[in-house]
């Protein structure tokens, strides 16, 4: 199994360029979390936690500052060199779920491994396994509108598990749930983060979900406000 | 991602905006349609005007004339024969030794008089009950070679003293409907070559009368001439006249062993050089070169015409494709984001969409060229009837393979390039559009 990937931030800035001008999104943020860490960022809508987010995933090369997970310099990847990173590194969960309405969770969750070129008898073992493990080993065939929202959250996490990545990006992955699929993910999450290791990041609205990360962020208008960290298994305890 | 992967991934696109698929493909394949049947219509409409200006025979005859040539005349399709020369075996065989020609068939003609049998159909009516025609004989082993086209029936086997076949103008002298020209076959033509005798200030004329039967009803161009033999009927026939005495002005009688020669070129193209060469040997040759030029180049514009406009109609067509990908495009701009997010490379979205544009595109270049060459066919179809209708031979649409695959790879070339517009627009959205908002 990959170990987690350590996240080092110093001096990052990113702006987007709108009509008028340019809207700073992060300014000047720096942040460090171990390799195999459990971190929440929280903040107010439009405080940049979306943008740090796909900066750190590789959606976007940084503008500004210095961005390294594990032994990959983001600032010096463009294009393929991204997607690479993407695909081998990082897994995405969305508040939107992100499936794709005409593929079962199955397919769903396959499709991360024919992105990496999964030799083909591997892909449907592995695709198989991922959805035994978020619970949803009976549910292969049913399309995402099938689903319920805690379900369809389960196999985007599946998806995002497929290539055994390093770092998991969340972003309010709860945000679309009632209370009891909420929990059931976020454990989940956790439950996944314990067994395989990998460096977790979940962005979130919700002060009990971030209360269990063993290190909370908040972001503040493109700031890091303050970085708390407890000592690992406080924020675990079930609530 | 590999292009099995691309090609199952854009296959459920298709089938997830069905309704949006269906319509666009129809439209390609209805632009297809058009395309292949006007371009299937305009070729066959060109082999066979060319075909009938040919009557049958080969594009690249040459008629070569008893005569000497007349060397003003060489850029006529008809030229104007000079003084009458002996046209043998020899010259035949010399016209045959030119490079370029690829076959020389000699012709006899000779004057006689025909009596259709009484009982056979339109005879008796007209009067005189009998007529003066010349009967056209050609060797007639290989009819391929020769500007012989048969309406009904069939030719009269070579060497045959007792088969004839007639043209419509036979028909027209008995007031025969053309159209039903195998109501003629069959039938009894007694027919003699006269000679003419000098009795006592008197002109007298004796044929050798010969019984034939009707096998053919026929279209020519090897001479002028009603009815068309086997060269060994009009070869005895002129034996015949030639021993008249007195004034034979009527009979047109000549010395020459063969009345004319039809030399065939290996091409449309070499027409010209042929027929200088037979003017070098000394023989005036007539051939309907710059006639099937002329009509080449008219049908070709036409051709032209009608492919544009069928292309007019694929090009729009596939507009419709790039149309219906951009709006997919612009309804998934976060799915897009998401294949990105989870790792698929820029040209890997791009090969998605360029993959459903093109299955677009071929799919509709199938169905679209088949409903082209059914369109076609049944217009051939109805052209037939009429052109049977009238006595004119009917037209022959074959499946031109050419035309069909034109059809295939041009609509799914065109729609590849159509797509490519949505689909560069989805490569190049930025893979943040996961995260957005909306
Ligand atoms: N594509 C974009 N173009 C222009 N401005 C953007 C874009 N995405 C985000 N922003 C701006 O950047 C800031 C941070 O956005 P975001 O990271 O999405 O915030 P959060 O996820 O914390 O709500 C906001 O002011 C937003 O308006
Ligand atoms: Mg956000």
């Amino acid at each position: 199994m990959a170990a987690g990937a350590t996240i080092s931030v110093k001096g990052l800035a990113h702006a987007f360029r709108s009509g008028s001008g340019s809207v700073s999104a992060l300014d000047g943020v720096d942040l460090e979390v171990p390799a195999g860490g459990y971190a929440s960022l929280m903040g107010s809508s439009g405080a940049g936690k979306s943008t740090l987010l796909a900066i750190l995933g590789g959606l976007e090369p940084p503008q500004r500052g210095s961005v390294v997970v594990g032994d990959t310099d983001l600032s010096r990847l463009r294009g393929d060199g991204l997607a690479r990173y993407r695909r081998s590194t990082v897994g995405f969960v969305f508040q939107h779920f992100g499936l794709i309405g005409t593929l079962s969770a199955l397919e769903n969750v396959e499709l991360a491994t024919i992105l990496t070129r999964l030799p083909r008898p591997a892909r449907r073992a592995r695709t198989l396994a991922l959805l035994h493990a978020v619970g949803l080993g009976q549910r292969t065939t049913h399309k995402p509108g099938e689903l319920s929202g805690g379900e369809r959250q389960r196999v985007a996490i599946a998806r995002a598990l497929a290539n055994e990545p390093r770092l998991i990006l969340a972003d309010e992955p709860t945000g679309n749930l009632d209370e009891a699929s909420a929990r059931g993910v976020i454990e989940l999450l956790e439950q996944l983060h314990a067994e395989r290791g990998c460096t977790v990041l979940v962005v979130t609205h919700n002060r009990a979900i971030a209360g269990r990360a063993s290190q909370q962020i908040a972001l503040s208008r493109g700031r890091i406000l303050a970085a708390t960290c407890h000592q690992s298994g406080e924020g675990r305890r079930s609530g | 991602m590999s292009p099995k992967d691309a090609f199952a991934l854009a296959v459920k696109e298709v089938i997830r905006r069905l309704g949006r698929s269906v319509l666009t493909l129809l439209a390609v394949a209805l632009a297809a349609c058009l395309l292949t049947a006007l371009v299937l219509i305009s070729r066959t409409a060109e082999t066979e005007v060319l075909r009938q200006l040919a009557k049958g025979g080969p594009l690249a005859s040459i008629k070569v004339a008893a005569a000497a040539p007349d060397p003003s005349q060489l850029a006529n399709d008809n030229a104007r024969p000079g003084s009458p020369r002996d046209l043998g075996p020899q010259a035949a065989r010399a016209i045959g030794r030119l490079p370029d020609v690829a076959s020389v068939v000699p012709v006899i003609t000779s004057r006689m008089i025909f009596v259709p049998s009484a009982g056979a159909p339109g005879a008796g009516r007209p009067e005189p009950s009998y007529f003066f025609d010349t009967a056209v004989g050609a060797d007639l082993r290989d009819p391929s070679l020769l500007p012989i086209s048969v309406l009904a029936g069939r030719l009269p086997a070579p060497g045959s003293l007792t088969e004839v076949a007639v043209t419509p103008g036979y028909l027209e002298r008995l007031r025969l409907d053309p159209a039903e020209p195998e109501k003629v076959l069959g039938a009894e033509l007694e027919m003699g070559p006269p000679r003419v005798f000098d009795e006592l200030e008197e002109q007298t004329f004796r044929a050798l009368w010969q019984r034939t039967e009707i096998v053919g009803v026929v279209a020519q161009e090897a001479a002028p001439g009603g009815i068309v033999t086997s060269i060994e009927h009009t070869r005895r026939a002129q034996r015949w006249s030639a021993a008249s005495d007195g004034d034979t002005g009527e009979l047109e009688l000549s010395n020459s062993p063969y009345t004319g020669l039809v030399v065939v070129a290996d091409g449309l193209d070499r027409i010209g050089k042929v027929r200088r060469q037979i003017t070098d040997i000394g023989y005036s040759t007539s051939a309907p070169e710059n006639l099937i030029a002329s009509v080449q180049r008219y049908l070709n514009v036409v051709e032209i015409v009608l492919t544009a406009i069928g292309s007019i109609a694929l090009v729009i067509a596939c507009l419709g494709i790039a149309n219906a990908l951009l709006a997919a495009v612009r309804e998934r701009r976060r799915e897009i984001g998401v294949l990105k997010a989870i790792g698929a490379r820029d040209r890997d979205i791009l090969f998605v969409f360029l993959i459903e544009a093109s299955l677009l595109g071929a799919l509709g270049g199938v169905l679209g060229s088949l409903g082209g060459w059914a369109a076609a066919s049944a217009v051939g179809i109805v052209v037939n009837s009429y052109l049977t209708a009238q006595g004119l031979l009917g037209l022959h649409l074959g499946p031109s393979w050419g035309v069909l695959l034109l059809g295939v790879l041009g609509s799914t070339l065109l729609a590849s390039v159509a797509g490519a517009v949505p689909a560069l627009k989805a490569a190049r959205l930025p893979a943040r559009e996961a995260v957005s908002e909306s």
